[in-house]
């Protein structure tokens, strides 16, 4: 690979940065500039992409301002209950037809020349109507505002701009199986526990992207002083090779992945003694999965099916990704009354050029959760991740030196590599659901995700 | 005790400029912003109340009928006082705090000091200006932000103790990666 780009050999622009046989990607893909714009017409202009929850938007006509790419869009709810995702682009002049970040308007009136629109983006008309002034060329049916597909699941609104391409579901393929036991597994589903964080960090998107996809090896090194001080489950004195919270199931694909982490290894962690030989049900009552209080429990039982409850019962799925730029992390954490409690947080990354994206983070709640429950587990969100958090401050520390890496021309010959092969691998009690890799966390999910932006980038 | 003035506009009783509280009170944040700028973080625990209540808000870009309206429940900081321990035992007391390893040097500026009196005798409302200055390494640049913060100070008979802080940042997209530091 690395002869290849030095002999500039004409490939497409992705091939030439990524060696599929042998698992390397160079740094290269962080830096070039030619490389991002493809990205946004390949990727962002074409997947499923998360703009937030519609508990953010719960009454008529609220709306809220996000970003696909670098393509700013308004969220917003029909008087009828739809939500319709609509490019902020007026199409008269191309102004910003929406300039606050959210809140609620019966129409989104253009400042500029005042063309006026629906929250479902369709245009209602443009000031002095005797004298048409958007003219007889267009009707006003062609001047809407372009429109996003739209779709809800578990409440999270994703949108995309590719008209043609697969569904939702269908892009999620296998791993729906494991995100529903994420998103929707109870009767009135999850809220956001307010507006998302906000930062700017100076790398690339991917540098994020490709760690969310179940990067765990970094655990023991980047997150060693949470094992330090036992903020983890570890001893003061925990060496690498304990690695608790390590060996797990780990799937993946369409470059989704996920890992569950046994149930019975966070047990141990945070209690000091094993669940090894009771039941399903039993763990679960112990131990439910994060986010579930012991009040939810039973929905579970309706809403997921018998192999869904074995995989809660025995590893539920805690952290991981969905391509291209969802990061998840439903974790259980300690509340402030003591109690083991649960943060449920999902960030994006939203590139803003090749050495820049904004990082956002939402926190969520089952609604049916008790309000101060709730209000412990925001907390709790912002303590352990997010712009304060005492995990992930030392993730956003690292993204920014890999793109420095990247600005060198030594440096951009250098690749990230993928080479620690664990290999498919299934207990017989575990679904036959997309890839799965059983036993230490290796590199096979972020190379899934590598593989998944290759194909994308190269159809 | 101090002179007390009400403002025409406040019902809060305004603590006059240059009177010993006030004095007092701007003492308390210019030696805070030199323990935190100092790392002296131990030290700095020191001057929490155990009734700590710390949070930073997200903050939104609302029209301008809603200027007084755009800080929300979710918070870049959501602590209390046992919280904050954590993070000041994890910064001091680990040997991988990366994100603070090599260590930001940070500058508190903190000004335009306001003092009022509470409904609770020695407890005294303080709203300051913060402008914090980050620069990390060998970054040409700095980060910085400014903010307003609304504090609640607490005499204990030799000193102040904070109560309550509440931070309202100038940034709805935070031009930093992260708050690894205090503010």
């Amino acid at each position: 690979m690395l002869d290849n780009v030095q002999k500039g050999i004409a490939q497409d622009p992705v091939s030439r940065y990524i060696d599929l046989e042998n698992r390397e990607v160079s740094l290269a893909v962080l830096h070039d500039e030619a490389l991002y714009e493809e990205e946004l017409k390949n990727i962002f202009a074409k997947s499923w992409l998360m703009l937030g929850h519609d508990t953010e938007i719960p009454n008529a006509n609220d709306y809220v301002v996000r970003f696909m790419g670098e393509d700013q869009v308004i969220v917003a709810r029909s008087p009828d209950g739809k939500v319709s995702v609509s490019l902020n682009v007026c199409p008269h002049r191309g102004m910003h037809v929406c300039i606050s970040d959210s809140g609620n308007t019966r129409a989104h009136k253009c400042i500029y020349h005042g063309w006026a629109f629906r929250p479902d983006g369709s245009f209602i008309g443009a000031p002095v109507e005797r004298e048409q002034m958007h003219g007889k060329i267009k009707t006003k049916k062609e001047l809407g505002l372009k429109q996003a597909r739209v779709h809800l699941y578990g409440g999270l609104i994703f949108a995309s701009f590719d008209h043609n391409g697969p569904s939702f579901e269908e892009s999620l393929g296998e791993m729906k199986f494991y995100y529903d036991m994420l998103f929707q597994r109870t009767d009135n589903g999850l809220e956001v526990l307010g507006p998302p964080q906000r930062l700017t960090i100076d790398a690339n998107w991917k540098t994020a992207g490709e760690q969310s996809a179940s990067d765990g090896y970094h655990m023991l090194t980047l997150h060693q002083s949470l094992l330090e001080r036992g903020v983890m489950g570890g001893e003061p004195d925990s060496q690498h090779e304990s690695a608790p919270a390590m060996y797990g199931i780990n799937v993946a694909g369409n470059g989704h992945t996920l890992r569950c982490i046994p149930a019975d290894t966070t047990f141990t962690m945070m209690a000091g003694s094993t669940t090894e030989d009771m039941t399903d049900a039993q763990r679960l009552e112990l131990m439910p999965p994060p986010g579930i209080t012991k009040e939810l429990l039973p929905q579970l039982a309706k809403h997921m099916s018998p192999e869904q409850m074995h995989v809660l019962a025995k590893a539920p799925p805690v952290v991981g990704n969905i391509f291209p730029n969802v990061g998840i992390l439903f974790i259980y954490v300690p509340l402030r009354d003591g109690s083991l409690g649960s943060g449920l947080v999902l960030h994006t990354m939203n590139p803003r050029g090749p050495h820049h994206f904004e990082w956002s983070t939402w926190f969520f709640a089952e609604k049916d959760t008790p309000e101060n429950v709730k209000a412990m587990m925001r907390a709790a969100c912002a303590q352990g991740v997010g712009t304060s958090g005492v995990i992930e401050q030392d993730d956003s520390d690292t993204w920014p030196h890999m793109s420095e890496s990247a600005r060198g021309v030594v440096g951009r010959t250098q690749t990230m590599k993928y080479q620690a092969i664990l290999g498919q691998t299934r207990a017989a009690d575990w679904p036959d659901k997309a890839e799965v890799y059983e036993g230490f966390s290796k590199d096979d999910c972020q190379w899934n995700w590598w593989k998944n932006y290759h194909a994308i980038m190269t159809r | 005790m101090s002179t007390i003035e009400k403002t025409a506009k406040s019902e809060r009783a305004e603590v006059i400029f240059g009177s010993p509280i006030y004095n007092q009170v701007a003492a308390f944040l210019i030696r805070e912003a030199h323990l935190l700028d100092h790392r002296l973080l131990n030290d700095w625990a020191k001057t929490l109340a155990e009734d700590l209540v710390y949070f930073v808000p997200v903050r939104v870009t609302r029209r301008v009928q809603d200027f007084n309206h755009e800080f929300a429940i979710t918070g870049h900081f959501d602590d209390d006082y046992a919280s904050m321990l954590v993070r000041v035992d994890r910064l001091v007391n680990t040997t991988s705090a990366w994100s603070e390893d090599p260590a930001s040097r940070v500058r508190r500026f903190v000004s335009n000091i306001m003092v009022y009196e509470t409904d609770t005798p020695d407890e005294y409302e303080v709203v300051s200006y913060l402008l914090l200055t980050r620069n990390r390494a060998d970054a040409r640049d700095y980060k910085h932000l400014s903010a307003e913060r609304h504090d609640r100070l607490r005499w204990v008979g030799d000193r102040f103790l904070l109560t309550n802080r509440k931070v309202l940042l100038d940034q709805v997209v935070l031009g930093m990666p992260n708050l690894a530091i205090f503010l």
